[in-house]
């Protein structure tokens, strides 16, 4: 039997309380074609119930499974496993639509509509199901199970030393010759030229001394750091005794504490012009303003930012610092800070909580002016992986978690992206170093399912799906049409929809299986 | 048909796009029924094809919903879908339709407020255009 889906309602889950009338749905669901039962269960993800369904599926001879129940990363993982043990249903061919959130709740004082949507939902799914296309996935071993932290830094040693604790293998890479005590292997006065292989066998060309060779590895942290400097801009220039915020920090440590008024802007370039983002030391300025107030109650600071997202639990300072009057003024990068002349000792802005013009005269000037690590360019080409336009090493989207880049096994954390406190740095070699152990670790990495599949045939190597993807998963093979490194694919679909000549197609998400559920969900008249 | 409701596709990504639907749907946001939502990958799968088929088909308004472009989960994703957005939108002018008809959008999964706005503001452009090849609104 081919095609034949047995539905799936969760009366807890689907219903929304009893808006939905089930029993409409269950026989619309039973008289579509293909499918080959449909059910109400009160509850879906207890044990009991998902067993007799596996055994019904059994009985009934299906071959996939559509739930109407919770978005899919919220069905418990129980279910779907019994479905693929009893059942023995392809894992990809079980599927779940959300009515509570796509239907119930968006259209809660529509009863009629919501119905009558619902309805074009199952009806629009069940035919994508029907043509669906039994997928496997595929497992690789890792050759070894190396954790490579570029830079020996706060980041990087505890990156190297997390992922160490659970017992993997760590290769150092630092630049400089100094002595550095971590777990592992260091390797001094090395760098990456380059880099091949795919996730979770990556093999990088290191240059140590004056020695080339080869190092495989499961992981890579990238750690590269940055510092403080004295980079100086626009707004900078126009105040002569205007200083970096970390002079002022080791005068305020050595109890040299200003009197009068401090300033402390986060950028010496608020309008952006020379350097595109603004360079991040919230932490740091925030912890300045507060000892300054501490040491010396009469001195007035403020503080002068676009944004204020110190790290972590450090948010709680924010009312320490305003119990101590530290002031704060947010301002708009549109509408910068500006000094009203060349050494005027006045700051002019505009509140952006209050809308008011400000003019702030002053004594002290101190910027916040931390520069990416020069060596990023370098190391970013050798990895393939992106910059930010400030020059750190961009992370992927939020969705793959902060310390991650776009690829995978790949991570990053401390200044290497933008710069940040020491305890923020530390939490992120933290985390990264644990993401790299976990994934190293798991000795294997998995691969295929929902992966793009290209026809010879119809290709004609115009080289464009080895342009689009970010993940070098296209290449023109040996026959000289394009082929799909399943290792790489992510599965997003990219080329299949720029190729000209229609020769890429992704699983589950064909022109095909689009084209029949966008044309049966626009049938209904809702 | 004198009920008929201005019929939107939605071709929204897995990841932000879908994301800030059920963000807003649990925050208790609503919006119009005649909301069709196509779930696809990446914003970048979504075809020129897939977009004239839906208008083929009876949909009034079709958008794109892609993740942020500096923040997509496929990194450069939403940026193809733009493109192929855009050039769907330019094939449309040429065969005397109107260009509104399609938009892409980008959104964060965050952004519960944005996705209601999408909505209604492409159900305005279908309930302003009316059905296609009428010439005119439908004066609902």
């Amino acid at each position: 039997m081919k095609g034949r889906i047995q539905v799936v309602m969760c009366r807890l889950c689907s219903t929304g309380g009893g808006v939905l009338d089930v029993d409409a749905l269950l026989r619309i669901a039973s008289d579509a074609p293909n499918v080959g039962a449909a059910v109400v269960v009160d509850r879906l993800c207890d044990k009991a119930t998902v067993a007799s369904l596996a055994a019904q599926a059994k009985d009934k001879e299906v071959d996939r499974v559509l739930l109407l129940t919770c978005p899919k990363n919220e069905v418990s993982p129980f279910v779907y496993q019994t479905f693929v043990k009893k059942a023995r249903i392809n894992e990809f061919l079980i599927d779940s639509i959300d009515l509570n959130n796509e239907v119930v709740l968006p259209h809660r004082d529509d009863a009629q509509g919501a119905q009558a949507k619902a309805e074009g939902r199952l009806l629009s799914s069940i035919s994508r199901m029907a043509r669906l296309q039994p997928l496997e996935r595929k497992t690789d071993e890792m050759r070894t199970k190396n954790v490579v932290v570029i830079g020996a830094g706060i980041s990087g040693l505890e990156a190297a030393g997390q992922a160490a604790q659970r017992g993997l293998h760590t290769v150092i890479l630092e630049k400089t010759g100094r002595e550095v005590k971590a777990p592992g292997v260091v390797m001094p006065e090395s760098k990456v030229v380059s880099m091949k292989g795919e996730a979770g066998n990556y093999v990088l060309t290191i240059e140590a001394g004056q020695k080339r060779e080869n190092l495989e590895c499961a992981a890579i942290v990238v750690a590269t750091g940055g510092d403080w400097s004295d980079a100086r801009g626009p707004l900078a220039d126009k105040c002569r005794d205007a200083k970096p915020l970390y002079r002022l920090r080791q005068a305020v440590d050595e109890d040299r504490v200003p009197t009068g008024t401090v300033v402390i802007v986060d950028t010496p370039d608020p309008k952006g012009t020379r350097t595109k983002v603004q360079d991040y030391a919230w932490d740091e300025a925030l912890d300045c303003a507060m000892d300054i107030k501490r040491k010396s109650p009469s001195t007035e600071v403020y503080l002068v930012f676009q944004e204020m997202r110190v790290s972590g639990m450090r948010e709680i300072a924010y009312k320490e610092a305003a119990d101590l009057a530290v002031r704060f003024i947010r301002y708009d990068r549109k509408n910068p800070p500006r000094l009203t002349a060349k050494d005027s000792g006045r700051l002019e802005l505009t509140d952006l909580a209050q809308g008011e013009a400000v003019a702030l005269p002053f004594d002290v000037l101190a910027y916040a002016s931390i520069a990416a690590n020069p060596d990023n360019v370098a190391i970013a080409n050798a990895l393939r992986i992106p910059l930010s336009p400030d020059g750190g090493v961009r992370r992927g989207s939020m969705q793959r978690g902060p310390v991650a880049t776009p690829r995978p096994g790949i991570f990053v954390c401390g200044s290497a992206m933008f710069p940040k406190s020491e305890s923020a740095a530390r939490a992120e070699g933290r985390a990264a170093g644990i993401m790299a152990a976990q994934y190293a670790g798991a000795g294997k990495t998995e691969y295929g399912g929902s992966v793009a599949e290209t026809d010879a045939e119809k290709c004609s190597a115009c080289l464009t799906c080895v342009r689009t993807c970010p993940y070098e998963a296209p290449f023109i093979g040996a026959a000289g049409k394009a082929e799909i490194r399943l290792q790489m694919c992510q599965g997003c679909g990219m080329c299949v929809g720029i190729c000209p000549s229609k020769a890429i197609d992704l699983h589950h998400y064909t022109d095909e299986q689009i084209a029949a559920e966008t044309t049966t969900y626009l049938r209904g008249d809702f | 048909m004198a009920d008929r409701r201005p019929k939107v596709v939605g071709f929204c990504c897995e990841r932000h796009a879908m994301d800030s639907s059920i963000f807003s749907a649990r925050s208790g946001r609503t919006y119009d029924t005649g909301l069709r939502i196509i779930r696809v990958p990446c914003s970048g799968r979504v075809d020129g094809m897939h977009i004239l088929n839906a208008l083929e088909e009876g949909a009034d308004a079709v958008f794109v919903l892609g993740c942020l472009e500096k923040n997509c989960y496929y990194d450069t994703g939403s940026v193809e879908g733009r493109k192929r957005v855009e050039y769907v939108k330019s094939m449309l002018s040429e065969v005397g339709l109107e260009p509104e008809r399609v938009e892409m959008f980008n959104v964060s999964s965050s952004m519960a407020w944005k996705f209601p706005e999408i909505v209604s503001r492409m159900t305005e452009v279908a309930r302003r255009l009316g059905p296609i090849g009428s010439g005119g609104g439908d004066g609902r």
